[in-house]
């Protein structure tokens, strides 16, 4: 029971980072990004490359870390692969969505599909369809209540760094949209494009400000990934469905909605393992997105227009 | 560029306007018009005249396929909407003009900091021009009535200190009242030197407020008069019923 909750919140985080960073393109973009997934897929493999060759320089970059099961190298890693994803998110926009702006969404939509499958196939040829690993260092789980109690918990010291850094990021982001002027020009040019323009907001900054913010969550949530799981060239396309379902679970465009959309994505994949088996995990998060918009149809944040 | 022959410049010259959303399909045909600094200046005309394409266009906001627009002697035809506050030109769209997902105070400060102004500085006159913002400070504007909104839009107009400031027809869908009140904070504005511009369709509260006021028809001025002038004129509301005068009997004045 714990156990479910503890394993969901970990699924949850990765779920939140990618959904957040789909809710803003999907909002300010104003298009369907089918390619997101596939940000979180290079996030993981680009900080894979980042750390080699930080542990090729330095050998001590790749030690553990205290309890965890990572050392300096990793989290260099991880600030390296967030510039890098961010940087494809912004190059994928200059070479191909941009050119596509004015030929409405459906164009922006199926051109996503492509870069989608264009990304996975190029992260296939170069890192190979086997699941590598940061660290070759076995996690032992930490037992924090015993058996008797609620079925117990156990949490290995990566899944707590994965939960805390994701809420950070998050209240981050919170702050960077409620109290700078690009973060709430961001949220002025989502509700209202054309008043954004006439009250003097550049549209195009606005845009690159979203590729760049879209581009790092994945980057994070891609390497929280392959800690918590490992790194796979299919994680893109198998996280791109819980990344919609949390989206719309949440409303479109609401930052909370896609960090409690993914939350709840998250759970439903945990219990349905533990209830019916892992075959089911994808049909769990879309029984729940289908209840809840049963109930509220524009998502549990989601405004009317 | 400046413009020739102008001193001192008009705080507004829209010269032979041609603009329109499509191509080939100008809403605006050929329009004239000259607002002088410190004016208030109201374009009335029947619906479908073009009055909002014509001032969309200055601001930016709809292509202009040929003609010219000065602001105060520059040429902001090429200029693009976002940077229309940069050359002191401030538009408030008729409807959705607030960002009713920020707060009263999100929707000023923003305006503030996207020109790059202190936002103490920037702010504090503007509630104290407008009370009822100033005590509602932090409800999203997204609960605000209409004649609330009308206000916030005005007042984030107003954070940028424009030179000129357009409204598309700023009286639709308030009360009589409450367009009263609008209209008032029309004439304070006026009275800090701000050049107005705005669009109406309240044609007796737009001539009782304007000092010239333009007829609109079918994308060109049919009349541009004093505002009392035009109080008395029936070629007004025929040119309201479709019953055409020309413009070279219309004695505008230019």
């Amino acid at each position: 029971m714990l156990q479910v909750l503890a394993d969901g919140l970990v699924i949850g985080s990765v779920i939140s980072l990618g959904a957040i960073g789909l809710s803003l393109t999907l909002s300010i973009v104003r298009f369907s990004n089918f390619s997101h997934g596939e940000l979180l897929g290079w996030g993981s493999y680009l900080a894979l490359s980042a750390l080699a060759v930080f542990t090729a320089t330095r050998e001590s970059l790749a030690a553990p870390l205290g309890p965890f099961s990572f050392g300096w190298g990793l989290l260099g890693a991880l600030l390296v692969s967030t510039v890098l994803t961010a940087l494809l998110a912004l190059a994928l926009d200059q070479l191909l969505f941009r050119r596509l702006r004015n030929q409405g969404a459906i164009t922006l939509v199926i051109a996503s599909f492509g870069a989608a499958l264009a990304l996975r196939n190029l992260l296939l040829f170069w890192y190979g369809g086997v699941p590598q690993y940061y660290s070759q260092n076995l996690q032992i789980a930490i037992p924090i209540l015993p058996r008797s109690v609620w079925g117990g918990l156990r949490v290995t010291a990566d899944q707590l760094f994965v939960l805390a850094l994701t809420l950070a990021t998050v209240t981050a982001l919170h702050l960077f949209l409620r109290h700078s002027t690009l973060g709430r020009s961001m949220r002025a040019t989502a509700i209202n494009p054309s008043l954004a323009r006439v009250a003097g907001i550049d549209p195009e900054r606005v845009l690159r400000a979203t590729w760049i913010i879209g581009g790092i969550l994945a980057a994070v949530a891609g390497v929280f990934a392959g800690i918590t799981v490992q790194l796979r060239p299919t994680l893109g396309v198998d996280l791109l469905l819980p990344l919609f379902a949390a989206v719309i679970l949440g409303g479109i465009g609401s930052v909370w909605g896609a960090v409690l959309g993914g939350f709840i994505v998250g759970l439903a994949e945990s219990a349905s393992v533990s209830i019916v088996g892992a075959e089911y995990r994808a049909a769990a998060a879309f029984a729940v997105l289908i209840l809840i918009l049963l109930v509220r149809p524009t998502g549990l944040f989601g405004e009317k227009h | 560029m400046q413009q020739p022959d102008t001193l001192p410049a008009p705080a507004l010259v829209v010269d032979t306007l041609e603009a329109g959303y499509e191509p080939g399909l100008p809403i605006v045909r050929g329009a004239c018009l000259t607002v002088q600094s410190g004016e208030i200046v109201a374009i009335l005309g029947p619906n479908g005249a073009g009055k909002s394409t014509l001032v969309k266009a200055v601001a930016g906001l709809v292509p202009v396929s040929s003609g010219r627009n000065w602001l105060f002697g520059q040429d902001i035809t090429q200029v693009a909407a976002h940077r229309m506050v940069f050359e002191g030109l401030a538009f408030v769209p008729q409807t959705e003009n607030v960002f009713v997902n920020l707060s009263i105070a999100e929707n000023l400060e923003l305006a503030a900091a996207i020109v790059k102004a202190d936002r103490h500085e920037r702010l504090a006159p503007v509630y104290a021009m407008f009370p009822d913002l100033a005590r509602q400070r932090s409800l999203p504007a997204g609960q605000l009535s209409g004649g609330q909104r009308q206000m916030l839009a005005l007042a984030r107009a107003l954070i940028t200190r424009p030179r000129l400031l357009v409204l598309d027809e700023p009286s639709a869908g308030l009360s009589p009242k409450l367009v009263g009140l609008v209209f008032d904070k029309l004439r304070e504005v006026r009275a800090s030197g701000v050049t107005v511009l705005l669009v109406e369709q309240n044609v007796k509260a737009a001539l009782a407020l304007a000092d010239r006021a333009a007829v609109l028809v079918e994308g060109r001025e049919r009349l541009f008069a004093p505002a009392a002038e035009l109080l008395d004129d029936e070629r007004v509301a025929a040119l309201y019923l479709g019953r055409h005068t020309g413009r070279q009997a219309s004695g505008a004045v230019h």
